[in-house]
């Protein structure tokens, strides 16, 4: 790495931690998850004067043609302060599926929008179980009479689907698992937000029924498309986790130095001293984790020879792991205070009992890896 | 190991600028090239694997960092040579001679030809070149077979640093070119039956007579103090003094009349350390590590320079994760979904500290240390302790009786060996406290010793 890009990577994150205290202050935080879930004034800000949500798509759509270095920077800052906004879904999932796609049409249509902040899009590939069954999709695609296809079906737990203008979703077609992309609002297309127990994250049931839709990529394709996202999108997630644990290992260090009880701060107790400590431990094995996975989506995007596969289920085994024991370790160094609601370490505690399921639980990316290693039976 | 002078914190190499006449990288590896496929004891494959001090990090440290063979390390045939799995090194009298003799006669060559310590000073012995010549040579040898260089790990890695810090400039004459060129094996008299954690607490005397100083006490855990010609002892100078302030260390020539090594039988029914009895050893005060009573300091760069070297180590578990996973494939437990998940598990874990040790490497470079190396060692334990509760669901049975089928109750000597891992070299619950006050800066336990006696603190403390 050279000085200038390590000089303008500390710069990213410098001015990516200042804009998010002022923008996503706890009290924004609350604000977004007591009401709307995201702010569109702030997404097209981001968009539009930050250039985020563009940082890696190529500058022919719009981008800035960056890579998943910085990109990861800006995620694990969003992650620290619980930015309440579809930036996973529509930078990691969606944008990551289009520019994996191949689609050099779709890219043009869809992604100066995506990367200008105009456009809220999502993925949706999550099955019952959610993780994508990539076997049994539960959409279906049927060829219209002369403008391209139809959707009917239906996709649960699709992120931020609320907020989407643009759904992208896998579905059944004779030439195998297609991806196609459908506007929203639009035909027969039926969105019902859930309720989540990350209060900061949307989740949807998208229903479509007869709906146009425009194919993305090539027919049988989408399969492949779609887990390739999904691990773009547990890299971002990976990144995500970090900084969120991140934040609580301050937070309780924070707690653990100024708290007293028995006439000294709780913290110079080695009970409590070790409960930090292994939360560090902790954050340290989820930015390992997430070093590994930046380099190998950065060698997969570069067209190199990569394990983006393997890198994608350490990580998101890894940090889930690590930011669940952070966040839970922080409610325990604040004693009652933590368990309150008006403390913010439930905010953090939610968030990651929520991403560590979210793109597959932990026990399903062990046993992908362990199939990645050839450990079958 | 050589591999730990990178980090020496005294910071004795300002060779990184002065590159007018330095030789170029690629002719320095040129005839580093030469003089590796040349040297005496290469290309003979010792067969004891001593994982916990050898050099098995050099090859993994650099690289894809996920316990991939490299050349370095021989492809691992199920039934075919030592099933040996150890942590810490437990040889006979006659396999210590041999591989003693090996190692002496590569290193000596190695620091003949020039390469013995690269990136150490020209006055003491030294090539004087930077710290990226060192790296690149090791990454080197690390594709050849060389010699078990553990024995000398603590002379190196621990004891050099410490003396170029804080040494006379007789005793760095004297002891580091001794040290680099395999003449001189180091050791640690640190540890005392009364001392362990509380190190500050040590009792051993040393009291001045003229110009020399006269040590009496008990020393314990000292690695290789069997094989050793030089170590570094903590002594108390002040008895009356404050306990951080009334320490002074030497180096103490373990040949002298009075110093008595005795093995001390450990849990695994081997003998990896020593017991060393000093009465009335007479040491000249040249061999005075810092001032008279300010040995604390000096320990604390000696004990910084173990923790870089654990931490080095928290990715050497690549080759006992090879025989792990094969041994899981040829036990036919992988058909248990759980034993599978929690395979996988400890394989990520294991990965995660070669990614770890690369990132640590990076900061290095980049001349930004991180905590890394804090972690290091409870990464480490913690890995262990993974692989040693797996090992008794794949292995079962086999692991608590002897079958004679190779590659199975070997392993035992692994699970008796990871108790001392956890409490060796700072014991776990020392780790977290230094990184809890260290790192993340939270307030010290208050202790008796020394709000009474060492009003006002100095910054030193009792977990070092």
């Amino acid at each position: 790495m050279s000085d200038d890009a390590a000089a303008e990577r500390r710069e990213l994150r410098d001015t990516a931690r200042r804009f998010l205290a002022e923008r996503s202050s706890e009290q924004d935080v609350r604000r977004l998850m007591d009401g709307p879930g995201h702010d569109p004034a702030l997404w097209e800000l981001m968009g539009r004067d930050l250039g985020w949500q563009g940082l890696a798509i190529p500058d022919a759509h719009g981008g800035a043609g960056y890579g998943w270095d910085e990109l990861v920077i800006v995620f694990e800052e969003m992650g620290r302060a619980l930015l309440g906004a579809p930036f996973l879904a529509t930078v990691a999932l969606a944008a990551g599926a289009l520019l994996e796609s191949g689609d050099v049409e779709a890219q043009a249509r869809y992604l100066p929008d995506l990367a200008a902040g105009r456009v809220v899009a999502t993925l949706a590939a999550a099955g019952d179980d959610g993780l994508p069954d990539l076997e049994a999709v539960g959409v279906r695609a049927t060829r219209a009479a002369q403008d391209g296809w139809r959707l009917t079906g239906r996709v649960p737990f699709v992120l931020d689907g609320q907020h989407a203008a643009l759904v992208l979703l896998p579905a059944r077609t004779p030439d195998g698992v297609t991806l196609f992309a459908v506007d929203v609002p639009g035909a027969g297309v039926e969105v019902t937000a859930l309720e989540t127990l990350d209060l900061t994250r949307g989740l949807a049931v998208v229903r479509v029924d007869d709906t146009p839709a425009r194919q993305v990529g090539r027919s049988g394709d989408g399969a492949r498309i779609v887990g390739r996202a999904l691990e773009f999108g547990s890299v971002a997630l990976a990144a995500e986790q970090t900084g969120g644990a991140a934040r609580c290992l301050d937070m309780a260090v924070g707690y653990a130095r100024t708290r007293e009880q028995f006439g000294r701060p709780i913290g110079s107790f080695q009970a409590v001293k070790h409960i930090c400590a292994d939360i560090f431990v902790a954050v340290e094995a989820a930015r390992s984790a997430l070093f590994e996975a930046t380099r190998q989506a950065n060698r997969h995007v570069a067209g190199a020879a990569a394990e983006l596969s393997a890198a994608a289920h350490l990580a998101q085994a890894i940090c889930s792991e690590s930011f669940v024991h952070a966040a839970t370790a922080n409610i325990q160094v604040h004693g009652g205070i933590g368990f309150t609601w008006e403390h913010p370490a439930h905010l953090y505690f939610r968030r990651a009992r929520s991403s560590e399921i979210l793109l597959g639980t932990p026990a399903h990316h062990r046993r992908e890896y362990a199939r990645l290693l050839g450990l079958a039976a | 190991m050589a591999q730990t002078a990178r980090e020496d914190p005294a910071g004795d190499r300002g060779h990184e600028d002065d590159d007018s006449d330095r030789e170029s990288l690629t002719a320095f590896l040129d005839r580093a090239r030469v003089f590796l496929a040349g040297a005496p004891e290469v290309g003979r494959r010792s067969e004891t694997t001593g994982l916990a001090r050898s050099e098995a990090g050099d090859g993994e440290r650099v690289g894809d960092g996920d316990g991939g063979q490299r050349a370095s390390r021989p492809p691992l045939v199920w039934g075919e040579g030592s099933d040996e799995v150890n942590l810490l090194p437990e040889h006979s009298p006659e396999e210590d001679e041999r591989i003693v003799a090996a190692a002496r006669r590569f290193k000596a060559a190695e620091y003949a030809a020039g390469f013995g310590w690269i990136d150490g000073p020209t006055e003491y012995g030294g090539a004087g070149l930077p710290v990226s010549y060192l790296d690149a040579y090791l990454d080197l040898r690390g594709q050849y077979d060389v010699p078990d260089l553990a024995v000398f790990g603590l002379g190196l890695g621990m004891i050099s640093p410490t003396l170029l810090a804080h040494g006379s400039e007789s005793a760095k004459r004297i002891y580091l070119p001794r040290l680099h060129a395999g003449e001189a094996i180091g050791c640690q008299l640190f540890s005392e039956p009364g001392a362990g954690s509380d190190l500050a607490s040590l009792r051993t005397r040393a009291v001045r007579d003229g110009d020399e100083w006269v040590i009496t006490g008990q020393k314990v855990w000292t690695t290789n103090g069997h094989l050793s010609d030089v170590g570094e002892v903590l002594c108390r100078t002040s008895p009356e003094a404050p306990k951080h302030r009334g320490i002074t260390a030497f180096l103490v020539d373990m040949h002298a009349p009075g110093v008595e090594v005795r093995p001390l039988r450990q849990m695994t029914g081997g003998a990896s350390f020593n017991e060393v009895f000093l009465t009335e050893v007479r040491v000249p005060d040249e061999n005075r590590l810092g001032a008279v009573d300010d040995g604390w300091r000096v320990a604390t760069t000696t004990l910084m320079n173990e923790r870089s070297t654990a931490s080095d180590l928290g990715g050497s578990l690549a080759a006992i994760l090879d025989r792990l996973i094969m041994l899981a494939r040829w036990s036919g437990r992988l058909a248990d979904p759980v034993v599978r998940d929690r395979l996988s598990d400890t394989v990520m874990h294991v990965r995660l500290a070669g990614y770890a040790t690369e990132r640590a490497h990076l900061a290095r470079t980049a001349g930004t240390p991180g905590p890394e190396h804090s972690v290091g060692k409870l990464v480490w334990t913690n890995n262990l302790r993974r692989i040693s509760d797996l090992l008794t669901d794949i292995l079962g049975p086999r692991l608590i009786a002897d079958t004679g089928e190779w590659g199975t109750f070997a392993w035992t000597t692994l699970v008796l060996g990871v108790p001392g891992i956890r409490v060796s070299a700072g014991t776990d619950e020392i780790m977290k406290n230094i990184l809890a006050e260290r790192v993340l800066g939270l307030p010290r336990e208050p202790s008796p010793a020394r709000t009474t006696s060492a009003p006002g603190g100095n910054g030193k403390d009792g977990n070092v």
